[in-house]
């Protein structure tokens, strides 16, 4: 069983509300749910839709063909009406325009009946948020609920399960990881973790800062992180670029530094609201100067949780730069999930810290005593030291998932791919005969890569952007090119019924 | 991984200062900027600060060169960015005493946001600026506080770009703590020095110094400095003692000392959980979480 809603309407018009007390009270039922948040750069105005995929099963993507159009204004039967499936029913906001600001109420109680959901539960959903627990907001709700007849008729269902974005899920994985201070400048979709971190600052005896830029972020993180503090910042790929040379410096400083990285849609300010997996090259190369890093990124929000603690780990264990690359997509969608995350690494600081002792680190080469120096002798003394840091870290992150095997374990058809496209490859690769290795550590990259293509027959790329980044990383860990590749870099996450067709014609 | 064998040993005879011989031109004044630098934190060690508890952030320029004879822990940090750097190295740890020592190209070109933002932000950390007004470092081109004329490699035509004044501009940014001081005056900079690390909040002091390969014009302005009465005064007082002198080399007075001070509430005392460590002298890691 599977239903696709989508929820239409101006910004400000509350979009997000309708999305998020039917899919809560979903969840409640028992149900798995997915939300695409779709929207452009505008405040007030324009088009924004969210895409609510729900199933009986677990489920990580949403699809192009539609079962419920919730309309919060004309624009939206306009743009989606040839999307609805033949059996498909639009929910007109026209006879709730009475309800003025609770107009999304009436529609939220209108979708819960006509998906058959108990209004009980509906109600006391809305009670449970303080912003909806008003009078006006329930009869808004029971008005909608009395509008509509039970089509879907979704009967409750024994699952337990929770509700989260990956934007929630970094800050999660961040304060498993016991974070003292996170350094971030707003941009688009790295501010989601800001603005969670910045709610949850107080009970978790921590402190998040907005500096001027992102070029204060870095250097004020890397001076934190030298005096003791666990850091993280967080970012997108502009301020990233500006963060560059902060980079560098952890490269030769040797303070550790976790940098989340949220991609959009580049070059330049690009479509800013909009999803690419277009920053791996700049994950792994930014800086001058040749220093180790870890780069790792994560497909769903639960992995988000466990990726962040283990590159605030890997930070503080080698003193080393770990770059949380993530997108779009992952931080700003809800996935639903009845798993939970593996236990958290403790992040131990072993190293001396200056109010006990003189300590000195310098963006210059240094001698044995920390100050700078010239000398040919220490150039390779340092530059071998750094090389040898990454053996060890490759070492140390084999005691990780760096890949993932899904799908059909015998099968000769491989899909490759990381990050966001996980969601919709898993849901398109369902009972088909693929199997799909997801790569979450791109550097160190596991030799797994290696051996599982060569075992297969067919090996498609399936990455959100126009070259197949992962595709020339991996020829050149392996040789190996890939022919098969399906690209998407229209801003617009694969939908997993198109990506499914796509697949199949390939084999 | 690197191990560094730290040495925490002073150069024999000379508390505070590293082992390693210092690279500055001979009778350049940054060497006597490191002296009053030295003899403040030690003047202050012994009115019980704690040497431990000293820590310093550079830039990269000819004052970035202090990291490696000044002997207290520190980040050498990149071209510009003495300013976040300290100020992280404050908010990693609210308990340090933290100096940024800068340039005037470091602070005025490269690091002009930080420096403007640190004054609004007022962490409680101390900027020590090194204006001997042109990029020496790198072979004398101007800087924002180099005089119109000036000329260098790559200005043969002159600066024709007004100076900045950094008094100024750190008073109207709201600055709490705005001083200068003329390097060659041991003493006095060190006392301001001093007084600039107990105030409670951002306090800036901007060194006057000649360079002595670089812009010569400007060096030798001795004469021309005086010292202003140690007392409060307003901001309207305070940014007309500014506008005395306008880093040109005309013949106007040159005034040294503390501008104005005034308390305002500091990162520390704005942020609960800063005021709380540096309340009890706990860190970061001593929280139970």
């Amino acid at each position: 069983m599977r239903l696709n809603i989508l929820i239409g309407g101006k910004a400000g018009q509350g979009i997000n509300k309708v999305s998020g007390i039917v899919s809560k009270t979903l969840i409640s039922q028992g149900y798995f749910t997915f939300n695409y948040r779709d929207y452009p750069s505008i405040i007030r105005g324009g088009h924004n839709f969210n895409v609510l995929s729900v199933s009986d099963k677990l489920i990580s993507s949403h699809e192009s063909k539609l079962d419920i159009i919730i309309a919060i204004d004309e624009l939206t039967k306009h743009i989606h009406k040839d999307e609805l499936k033949k059996q498909g029913i639009i929910i007109d906001y026209k006879p709730f325009l009475n309800f003025g600001r609770n107009l999304n109420i009436a529609l939220s109680g209108a979708l819960a009946k006509a998906l058959g959901i108990p209004k009980k539960t509906l109600l006391s959903q809305i009670k449970g948020n303080p912003k909806t627990n008003n009078k006006q907001s329930l009869q808004s709700a029971k008005a909608g609920y009395k509008s509509q007849t039970n089509r879907f008729n979704l009967k409750k269902l024994n699952n337990k399960l929770t509700i989260m974005s990956g934007s929630q899920a970094v800050a999660i994985g961040a304060i498993n990881s016991k974070i003292d201070l996170y350094f971030a400048y707003p941009m688009t979709p790295a501010t989601g973790v800001l603005h969670e971190l910045a709610a949850k600052q107080v009970e978790n005896k921590m402190m998040t800062f907005q500096p001027e830029g992102e070029i204060a972020a870095v250097n004020m993180a890397l001076g934190a992180s030298f005096s003791g503090a666990r850091t993280m910042v967080g970012t997108s790929g502009g301020g990233f670029d500006l963060m560059s040379e902060g980079l560098s410096l952890q490269g030769i400083s040797e303070i550790p530094l976790t940098v989340y990285l949220a991609s959009r849609v580049g070059p330049g300010t690009g479509i800013p609201t909009y999803n690419m997996q277009g920053d791996l090259d700049i994950a792994l190369r930014a800086g001058h100067g040749e220093f180790p890093r870890i780069v790792a990124s994560p497909g769903d929000p639960l992995e988000s949780i466990e990726i962040t603690n283990e590159l605030m780990h890997l930070a503080e264990k080698f003193k080393t730069l770990s770059i949380l690359l993530s997108d779009k997509h992952v931080a700003e969608s809800e996935y639903s999930t009845n798993k939970k995350p593996n236990k958290s690494l403790k992040i131990n600081i072993t190293r001396k810290l200056p109010h006990e002792q003189i300590v000195k680190s310098s963006s210059y080469d240094t001698d044995d005593y920390g100050l700078t120096t010239e000398e040919a002798k220490f150039a390779i003394i340092n530059a071998d030291a750094r090389l040898e840091k990454y053996n060890e870290i490759k070492k140390a992150t084999k005691a990780f998932n760096m890949t993932k095997i899904h799908g059909k374990a015998n099968s000769k058809n491989l899909i490759i791919g990381w990050g966001s496209t996980k969601g919709a490859i898993l849901d398109a690769i369902e009972g088909e005969d693929f199997k799909f290795l997801q790569v979450l550590y791109l550097k160190p990259m596991s030799n797994k890569v290696k051996q599982e293509m060569k075992k297969a027959k067919k090996i498609i790329l399936v990455e959100s952007n126009l070259t197949g980044q992962l595709g020339r990383l991996i020829r050149e860990k392996t040789g190996i090119s890939i022919k098969n590749r399906i690209l998407k870099y229209d801003g617009r996450p694969f939908r997993s019924d198109e990506l499914k067709k796509q697949l199949k014609e390939l084999v | 991984m690197k191990k560094h064998k730290i040495n925490t040993q002073d150069k024999k005879g000379v508390p505070l200062r590293t082992i390693q011989s210092s690279s500055w031109c001979p009778g350049c004044p940054d060497y006597m900027i490191l002296e009053s630098s030295r003899r403040a934190i030690l003047s202050l060690i012994q009115q019980g600060y704690k040497k431990e508890n000293f820590a310093m952030s550079t830039g990269v320029g000819c004052h970035g060169k202090i990291f490696d004879y000044l002997n207290i822990s520190g980040v050498y940090g990149l071209h510009g960015r003495a300013i976040p750097t300290a100020m992280g190295i404050k908010l990693g740890n609210p308990n340090l005493n933290v100096l940024a020592f800068a340039g005037d190209g470091d602070t005025y070109s490269e690091g002009m946001a930080h420096f403007i933002h640190a004054c609004r932000f007022n962490p409680d950390i101390t900027l020590i600026v090194f204006d001997n007004q042109s990029f020496s470092l790198t072979t004398g081109q101007a800087t924002p506080t180099s005089q119109l004329g000036y000329k260098s490699k790559a200005e043969p035509l002159g600066e024709f770009n007004q100076p900045l004044n950094p008094i100024h501009l750190a008073l109207s940014a709201g600055a709490s703590f705005v001083g200068r001081c003329n390097a060659r005056d041991e003493i006095h900079t060190q006392k301001i020095i001093e007084r600039a690390i107990q105030h409670e909040g951002f306090s800036f002091i901007e060194i006057i110094q000649d360079c002595v390969v670089f812009n010569l014009e400007v060096n030798n302005r001795d004469k021309r400095m005086y010292q202003l009465l140690d007392k409060n005064r307003s901001m309207k007082q305070a940014l007309k003692y500014a506008q005395e002198f306008n880093y040109n080399n005309e013949n106007s007075k040159i005034p040294l000392g503390i501008f104005y001070q005034k308390h305002r509430n500091s990162l520390n005392e704005e942020w609960p959980i800063l005021h709380k460590l540096a309340k009890s002298k706990k860190t970061w890691g001593d929280l139970k979480k």
